[in-house]
């Protein structure tokens, strides 16, 4: 059946690759780049043409080009990604997973701060850096939990030898500004750099009669500092530090009360590395990381001055990790590494502070038994404090027909552990008065209740609970490299990931108010499975067309063996009457469109300065909510519309490239749904300014 | 090949359901005729609001007065409760057990599987959802595909379904309905059901 996919995407055309796109740099020289190395699949430096995992590159220059400068904006016009709106902020879903699922990480370390499983990628910046890696599928094997459905890797800039600097201003719609200030001087042995962004946006509102912002006011500040100093050729030292601090302005109704108040984030993260080459094949790596992450809120009732909500989210993440990587003779080349962590958390629906620790090890042996194949055989085991021990192994293979043509093919496995609401969470509704609680915190809590009075029926024993696993997946990923001439790339992928043990809330106990007390457990089993497509052609020197997209089928295995017995029912969405739900009816997982495309065409001109690109990106339907109350999507009314967004730039160099003159629009054909969609603010025109202190 | 399977298995079950819903037909056709002792009704409206309802199924009406501590009523509403004359709840025998199905598919009741109402544990459960933060928000709709089959204190088979719990039956999935302050008045029971008075578990 994968074959029909195949033809299917191969009568689709138009695609984007972006490595592709550095033929579009401002380099006036003609002279033929080399080959592109790429590192996050591997964890070594490795030729992208031969990795044998579905790998993309987004350039520094794309992304300036583009004029975009949060990383939500950029990801969102990749193929097969698409950019989710939550209340915790905007993530990514990768070939069906929910944003929890993929691995965000800077310079090969991972980002932390996700409060309710989201980790919002607007508080990235996109300034200084060199280029963004996108690993799709597993990489447990080498990152461990989090990396199930695949890893975004922000590689930061390395600054040339010199003193460098420049400043970035970019404003438009909602007041929303991005102003970057960078410098760096670098000689042969030390390198330092760093650089100041703040964002701000006066927010919006879709929904104006409901007197309540949709985006609240904000502004945030990113600061960053790197360090390199080379002892000398075998020995290196690294340091780099980041800090990002936002505050939103809250300012809401609630049964015509008006709530204000502030909302702080912030993270700080700083590393140290040691990199020593003792010997022409053996390398190795120290690397110390410290990761804090926080919010704050505060919100006032103005009506009576009282405190309507307060709360408070403080973690910490430390890792220390040793990495080896030795290359022998023979084509073979093993990298290894141990680490331990330590991690922590105290908020105020915990009972109290809350730490882990962890301790892993990982190995990795590429092999290229034949001059044209290349073999990746890499497990890696996690063992920690808290849920059960997970192995994640992987194999994958390339194999290189030309150099025009390289077939991939890998498979793993992926893991993500319990969270820490799935683990700890300690939750009354005042209002409802229901009552959730962590894993780890049920069987007291339950107590306590019980205690009270408050408990009328027990539905499962707390002390039968089977302990929390992390969830799991196994996946499958298949697909070729394809140069057939000079200027085209052509990728496809097919992928089928199978996940075992999603973790769901589930009544616990009946209380006495007629509510009831959650707990969690390893419930569903769901499936995705699809395939992506990517294609760029460059011809008559200034142009460049390319399309992508993805086919998507995500299903929950349980429900589709329901409606195999006859067991899910539905309401017809004409007669309103009740009807048996049909395979073909079942729409599968929420927010999960079975069709996106995007196309590009681009424009660059180096004589004239001129480099203009239009993007148009398309989202099929997906399904949104159960109208008919059977919990699963299966009527129309149950979808939110497909559509398609505009985006446009338009740049001009002046002064010998140092100075930069763009135009930016986003969402062009200002597309809304405000029920459904709350990043689509509408169209939004934005001006920006980029100068160089150095010549070009 | 999971999708050939998958491909396989639709084909195959839509080709049974048009086999087997022919056959049916060719079934019923020859049939002699019985005495009609089926009967269907929907009750529309039943307003619940800040009292007890008590139904009989046989008589197709209300149970008011002093019956309504005898055995002449089967089921009681009270608002999202439903509770049969049994157990915990009445004084009569009345069982009740929720099957999973649509109201023309049932077509005999079950044998077994039935209770009566006790403490903490009402023989009718699950036949609703309460939307709480989802649209429409706060919301009780009935559950598609929950048919509750009543075993009546004389013995009688009865199947019945919610069909709403808002004045007026209204559409759910308008803005009318999921504004609190248009949503119509809830405690207002629409349902139907199938009464069969001649002992036989025959629900069609």
């Amino acid at each position: 059946m994968k074959y029909i996919f195949f033809c299917l995407l191969i009568l689709v055309t138009l695609n984007a690759k972006a490595q592709h796109a550095d033929t579009l740099s401002t380099d006036t020289s003609k002279t033929k780049k080399l080959k592109e190395v790429v590192v996050t699949a591997t964890r070594t430096n490795k030729n992208l043409m031969q990795v044998p995992m579905p790998v993309t590159t987004i350039s520094n220059k794309e992304i300036k080009n583009r004029g975009l400068v949060r990383l939500n904006e950029i990801l969102n016009e990749q193929t097969g990604l698409s950019v989710l709106p939550d209340a915790h902020g905007q993530g990514i879903q990768i070939q069906g997973f929910s944003p929890d699922y993929t691995m965000i990480m800077l310079d090969g370390l991972p980002l932390i701060g996700r409060t309710t499983g989201i980790l919002d990628l607007s508080r990235i910046t996109t300034n200084n850096i060199e280029k963004i890696e996108i690993v799709k599928g597993p990489v447990s094997s080498l990152y461990g939990s989090e990396a199930m459905a695949g890893v975004i890797n922000i590689i930061s800039a390395t600054p040339p030898i010199g003193t460098t600097g420049n400043v970035s201003v970019r404003y438009g719609t909602n007041k929303n500004a991005d102003v970057s200030l960078n410098g760096a001087y670098a000689t042969k042995r030390l390198s330092i750099s760093g650089f100041a962004n703040r964002y701000s946006s006066s927010g919006y509102t879709l929904v104006p009669e409901s007197g309540s912002a949709t985006v609240s006011p904000f502004y945030g500040y990113t600061l960053n500092g790197s360090l390199g100093y080379k002892f000398n050729d075998r020995t290196q030292i690294k340091f780099q530090v980041r800090d990002y601090t936002s505050t939103a302005d809250n300012n809401f109704l609630v049964d015509n009360d008006r709530i204000t108040g502030d909302g702080t984030e912030k993270t700080l993260s700083a590393s140290a590395g040691l990199t020593h080459r003792f010997t022409d094949k053996f390398t190795g790596d120290v690397r110390l990381y410290h990761a804090g992450y926080s919010t704050k809120s505060l919100l006032i009732n103005n009506t009576d001055n009282s405190v309507y909500d307060e709360t408070f989210f403080d973690q910490n993440f430390n890792r220390a990790e040793l990495q080896g990587d030795y290359k022998s003779i023979n084509g073979l080349r093993f990298t290894g590494g141990v680490g331990g962590q330590d991690e922590s958390v105290r908020a105020t629906r915990y009972n109290d502070k809350k730490t882990f620790q962890s301790g892993y090890a990982y190995g990795q042996a590429d092999w290229i038994p034949l001059k044209k194949l290349d073999v990746i055989l890499g497990g890696r085991f996690d063992a920690h404090s808290v849920y059960r021990s997970q192995f994640s192994p992987k194999l994958a293979a390339s194999y290189q027909f030309s150099d025009k043509f390289v077939l991939l093919a890998s498979t793993g496995k992926g893991y993500k552990a319990p969270d820490f609401r799935q683990l700890y969470l300690n939750f009354n509704n005042a209002i409802v008065g229901y009552s959730v609680f962590g894993y780890e915190e049920a069987a007291t809590e339950l107590k306590k209740l019980q205690d009270q009075g408050q408990i009328q029926t027990i539905l499962i024993d707390p002390a039968t609970l089977q302990r929390l696993n992390a969830e799991s997946s196994t996946a499958y990923n298949f697909g070729f490299r394809y140069k057939p001439f000079k200027g085209v790339m052509w990728t496809v992928n097919a992928f089928r990931n199978n996940i075992r043990d999603l973790i769901d809330s589930q009544p616990i106990a009946i209380k006495t108010n007629g509510q009831s007390v959650f707990s969690y457990f390893n419930i569903h089993d769901v499936y995705t499975q699809g395939a992506e497509t990517d294609i760029s052609y460059n011809f008559l020197t200034h142009w460049t067309v390319a399309g992508g997209m993805q086919y998507l089928e995500a299903y929950d295995q349980s429900v589709l063996d329901k409606i195999k017995a006859g067991q899910v029912f539905g309401t017809d969405q004409a007669t309103r009457e009740t009807i048996k739900v049909k395979k073909s009816q079942y729409g599968g997982l929420l927010n999960r469109s079975k069709y996106m495309a995007n196309a590009r065409i681009a424009y660059q001109d180096d004589k004239t300065g001129i480099i203009t690109s239009i993007r148009a990106i398309y989202r099929g339907r997906y399904g949104f909510s159960d109208v008919d109350g059977n919990g699963i999507v299966n009527r129309d009314d149950e979808y939110v519309k497909g559509y398609v967004l505009f985006n446009a730039s338009v740049s001009k160099l002046f002064l010998n490239n140092q100075l930069r003159l763009q135009v930016t629009g986003e969402n062009i054909g200002n597309y809304k749904n405000p029920g459904a969609i709350s990043n689509l603010a509408g169209r939004l025109i934005y001006a920006g300014v980029t100068y160089n202190f150095n010549k070009q | 090949m999971n999708k050939f399977k998958t491909l396989a298995l639709v084909l195959f079950s839509s080709t049974a359901l048009l086999v087997t819903s022919c056959s049916k037909d060719n079934d019923n056709a020859p049939e002699p005729v019985k005495p009609v002792t089926l009967t269907v009704n929907t009750v529309a409206d039943l307003d619940g609001t800040g009292r007890d309802v008590y139904y009989s199924l046989s008589k197709n009406a209300e149970v008011t007065g002093t019956d309504i501590t005898s055995n002449k009523w089967d089921i009681k509403f009270t608002a999202t409760s439903i509770f049969v004359n049994g157990g915990t709840s009445g004084t009569g025998t009345t069982q009740a057990q929720v099957v999973n199905n649509t109201f023309a598919d049932l077509a005999t009741a079950p044998t077994d599987g039935y209770k009566t109402d006790a403490t903490g544990a009402n023989a009718i459960t699950g036949w609703y959802t309460y939307t709480a933060e989802t649209a429409p928000q706060h919301a009780i709709l009935p559950v598609p595909g929950k048919i509750i089959v009543i075993k009546t204190t004389d013995g009688k088979y009865a199947k019945l379904e919610m069909k709403s719990y808002y004045k007026g039956n209204p559409d759910t999935t308008t803005p009318t309905f999921a504004d609190l302050a248009t949503r119509p008045t809830s405690r207002f029971y629409t349902f139907r059901f199938a009464y069969q008075a001649d002992g036989s578990t025959t629900l069609k």
